[in-house]
């Protein structure tokens, strides 16, 4: 007979949930780790039409470096003992911005140096207020991980005597900062161009939130796996089964026990029970308290707070199969930005309507005579739930590829359509579909005011409103994002581990 | 240093660093705590294009020709049947003795009416299934259904506005759903239908097929018979000489037909040099010819028990966990959907994995619906 009581349960084998469960398990936990999916990874996976594979979801990965220039990501992947098995490929430029309005292009390289050479080609009289954002880049990052490592709980005088313009730049949105600093407009909105990665106008992100990303693209450069997102959350999953994980896949949780508002274990979706005094779980807060957890054993400060927040961006992506290489297309670079304007928060507002045009691509040779290209549109609101319909699905779905795939050609003016070997489209439904967030959301709640970084951080173990259950994922306290969920992964496991041990003492 | 401030003074930017945390409670405390929203429409939406599984019953059978008959399918619980795109298929789960066996047929029906879904079954000699439909399915008799899946859809960004369809047998049931949908109708130039059969008797669908045609001027059929001669119809095969009449120039070919069908039109195709954007199959497996006779055992490890039953190796995997009564998770069949994605443990196997990912190919992950046992075997699947 099985043991059926373990030491964590890991809800959801997104980047998230198979870290922590891997870093669970080895430090000697007994995890189990639940997936409803048949496939572990959730957003990054991979899939196959005809003589492509495409990355669900990935545009590139941030924060990992190189073996001697090594970031989070890789210093992560160091410590779960998989580095050696994960092989990427460092892409050569950090971005190509296009405005469909005013017809601009500007191609941003990797390198603190090489990115300020060319932003002052762009924009003269831009370095000095650059060299300023990078070195305050720098002390961003150095703050951060002090905040981390103090576990929510950081000294005032530390933070006072090392970081002091950290501590001042910390409460200001990434447009408040760069317009103090001196910066260009032209360069404020150059640098801005990531905005949509991180799925909020420059007014309303967080400096630190977005600082900490620029700065490891542009001083580490983007990188993508080689063989696929898939390949690598199956191997995590791998490692955490050899290392004498339970991992069960076709295995929803239907409820969550708790007794005294504390977590005594799950049941899934085939009535099994297991028991536990600690969940990790990588799925919306929404799910969690509003159909796991019957509505009177969920505190009213845990509904409180997740009806005051909002959900982030949902996304089209259009999955294209070329029989063209990148050279034969005429198109060089790997990631681009496609906007009618660099004003973010013009653009932001025009992305409440589903057909923006408005997208970001990434392109790459997947043979000697083809290529992929996968175009990601945005979409905030509830534009997208408002227009269709089962009837119209079909037909928006046309559309919508129709729009971005138009939308590219006209910014880069080179065609695409007739180089269309295989296409696939995934709508906020098809993302609804496999990952069961509400209304297909992907990039967890709207990093805003009161849901940025920082406050997130700074109350998260305020916040863990039923003892024992703590979320993980783009939900979570590190927001969305590859590199924000698999580090996200870790940092949960750890506060439970700390949870536990101060439960033995 | 010199003071850095955002503000009025940097004392003050500290003070608002300070402040976030308590900002948010504050607006914990203002938000309600009433219960909270999990899903929507979109959430909605996906559970109505994506069901889990449909349970069904057929409302009539119609005999087609000698050797097929259609499947009126409507659903016993959801209003209607889920949307669907010209050229997709269902999955039907017939149990029979206690086995249960997955088929993919393609939907005959038009997806303008989701009333109920048609399906089109030829009797295959030694086919357990389609016999059992054939003989033994009554009206009234449910099933579970799975899907729609596939991709073997009209695609406005891909395809050329100038279409050729090359049926064979009862290959044409995913062209009526075709032939149906005004939409497709609407976005394309011209359509070239080659349906081969043995002889005017075999040909299904032939009234219905006319009927669409007299009426929309863009649709063109040409019935090539390979066993009868009739001054009316094309003799023969679906030939290079036949496919050249109509021209090949920047067209859309979409074929659905017998194995060799395929084999014989892929040479052409090659031959004219027509890229591979323009030519769309619908599912189907190859069976290997070198496959020999012989028995062995294979291991289901599942979620919580391990199963051994024999299988052979003339058989796949799939066939003999279908023959065992073991729960499957196969949708397509054929290698393609990867619903039945397996870990190889052990064993030797002939397999088929272009539908596989790089990854999982490394990983010994297989497809149990295109796999051959070469010894025994030992397989991981996530069921329970």
């Amino acid at each position: 007979m099985e043991n059926k009581e373990y030491d964590v349960i890991v809800i959801g084998a997104g980047n998230a949930g198979l870290v922590s469960a891997l870093t669970l398990q080895k430090k000697g936990k007994k995890v189990l780790l639940l997936e409803k999916g048949r496939v572990v990874g959730g957003l990054a996976s991979s899939f196959i039409r005809g003589r492509f594979e495409f990355d669900t979801s990935l545009h590139q990965l941030c924060e990992f470096g190189t073996k001697e220039d090594s970031d989070a990501v890789y210093d992560l992947f160091s410590r779960l003992e998989i580095i050696d098995k994960v092989s990427v490929e460092t892409l050569p430029e950090a971005f190509a911005v296009y405005t469909l309005d005013h017809k601009e292009k500007y191609v941003m390289p990797v390198g603190k140096d090489a990115f300020l050479l060319k932003m002052e080609e762009y924009v003269p009289g831009s370095t000095k207020s650059m060299e300023e954002f990078f070195s305050l880049c720098e002390e961003t990052k150095d703050a951060l991980s002090y905040l981390n490592e103090s576990k929510g709980h950081p000294e005032t005088e530390v933070l006072m005597e090392k970081y002091p313009r950290f501590m001042v730049v910390a409460p200001y949105s990434i447009e408040k900062v760069l317009k103090k600093i001196d910066m260009p407009l032209k360069a404020q909105e150059i640098l801005c161009s990531y905005w949509s990665y991180l799925g909020s106008p420059a007014s309303k992100l967080s400096f630190i939130h977005y600082a900490s990303m620029v700065y490891s693209y542009i001083t580490k450069g983007p990188v993508i796996f080689k063989k696929s997102s898939h390949a690598i959350s199956l191997l995590l999953s791998e490692e955490f089964v050899k290392n004498g994980g339970t991992l069960k896949c076709l295995t929803g949780v239907k409820e969550i026990l708790t007794q005294n508002n504390e977590v005594i274990g799950v049941v899934t979706d085939s009535n099994e029970k297991f028991l536990t005094r600690h969940i990790l779980a990588n799925l919306s807060p929404n799910v969690v308290y509003g159909q796991l957890i019957q509505n009177d054993f969920v505190p009213d400060k845990a509904k409180s707070l997740t009806n005051l927040r909002n959900f982030g961006a949902r996304g089209v992506s259009v999955y294209l199969g070329l029989n063209k290489t990148m050279k034969e297309l005429g198109l060089e670079n790997s990631t681009y930005f496609v906007y009618h304007s660099l004003d973010s928060d013009r653009e932001f507002k025009r992305m409440h309507d589903v057909f923006s045009g408005n997208l970001a691509a990434t392109l790459k040779n997947t043979s000697p005579d083809t290529s992929s290209l996968v175009l990601t549109s945005l979409i905030f609101g509830d534009a997208f739930d408002k227009l269709v319909t089962k009837e119209n699905y079909f037909e928006i779905k046309e559309k919508l590829a129709e729009s971005l795939v138009s939308s590219f050609e006209k910014a880069t003016g080179m065609n695409i359509h007739d180089a269309i070997e295989e296409i696939e489209v995934a709508t906020p439904v098809t993302f609804a579909r496999y990952t069961g967030h509400p209304e297909g959301v992907i990039y967890g709640y709207l990093a805003t005011s009161h849901d940025n970084l920082l406050p997130r951080i700074m109350n998260e173990e305020n916040e863990v409103f039923i003892k024992g259950l703590r979320f993980c994922g783009g939900f979570g306290s590190r927001l969305s994002g590859y590199s924000s969920t698999y580090i996200n992964g870790e940092m949960e496991a750890l506060k439970t581990l700390g949870e536990m041990e101060n439960e033995r003492v | 240093m010199k003071e850095f401030k955002i503000g009025m003074n940097a004392k003050l930017d500290m003070l608002k660093f300070k402040n976030l945390g308590e900002e948010r409670e504050k607006e914990i405390e203002k938000s309600a705590s009433t219960s909270v929203k999990d899903s929507s429409l979109t959430n909605t939406l996906a559970g109505i294009l994506h069901p889990k599984g449909i349970k069904v019953q057929v409302s009539h059978i119609v005999k087609e020709t000698e050797d097929t008959k259609s499947f009126y399918l409507k659903p016993v619980k959801l209003e209607s049947m889920p949307p669907f795109l010209a050229g997709q298929y269902v999955t039907l789960a017939v149990t029979i003795d206690g086995r249960t066996y997955k088929r993919p047929y393609s939907i005959s029906s038009s997806p303008n009416s989701l009333e109920m879904y048609r399906i089109t079954v030829k009797k295959e000699k030694n086919g357990i299934v389609s016999t059992y439909l054939f003989h033994e399915c009554e009206v009234g008799s449910t099933f579970n259904l799975l899907g729609p899946f596939g991709h073997f859809t009209y695609q406005p960004l891909r395809d050329s506005k100038d279409v050729v369809f090359l049926a064979g047998g009862s290959g044409i049931t995913p062209f009526m759903a075709f032939l149906q949908n005004q939409k497709f109708l609407e976005k394309i130039h011209s359509l070239t239908l080659f349906y081969g059969a043995k002889s005017e008797f075999d040909l299904i669908f032939k009234k219905e097929i006319d009927e669409i045609c007299s009426k929309n001027k863009k649709i063109k059929v040409i019935y090539v018979l390979s066993e009868q001669k009739r001054s009316d119809y094309a003799y023969g095969f679906i030939d290079e000489e036949k496919i050249l009449q109509v021209g090949v120039e920047n067209k859309s070919f979409f074929v659905s037909g017998p194995i060799k069908m395929y084999f014989s039109l892929n040479e052409i195709f090659k031959k004219l040099d027509i890229p591979n954007k323009f030519i769309r199959h619908e599912i189907f497996r190859e069976v290997p010819e070198d496959l020999v006779e012989q028995n062995f055992q294979l291991t289901i490890k599942m979620n919580d028990k391990t199963l051994t039953i024999p299988c052979n190796g003339k058989e796949t995997l799939l066939q003999s966990m279908e023959k065992g009564r073991v729960k499957t998770l196969a949708h397509c069949t054929v290698g393609e959907c990867g619903f039945c994605r397996s870990k190889l443990l052990s064993g030797e196997v002939k397999t088929e994995d272009s539908c596989v990912r790089e990854a999982d190919k490394e990983a010994h992950y297989i497809h149990p619906c295109v796999t051959y046992p070469l010894s025994d075997v030992t397989i991981e699947v996530p069921i329970k």
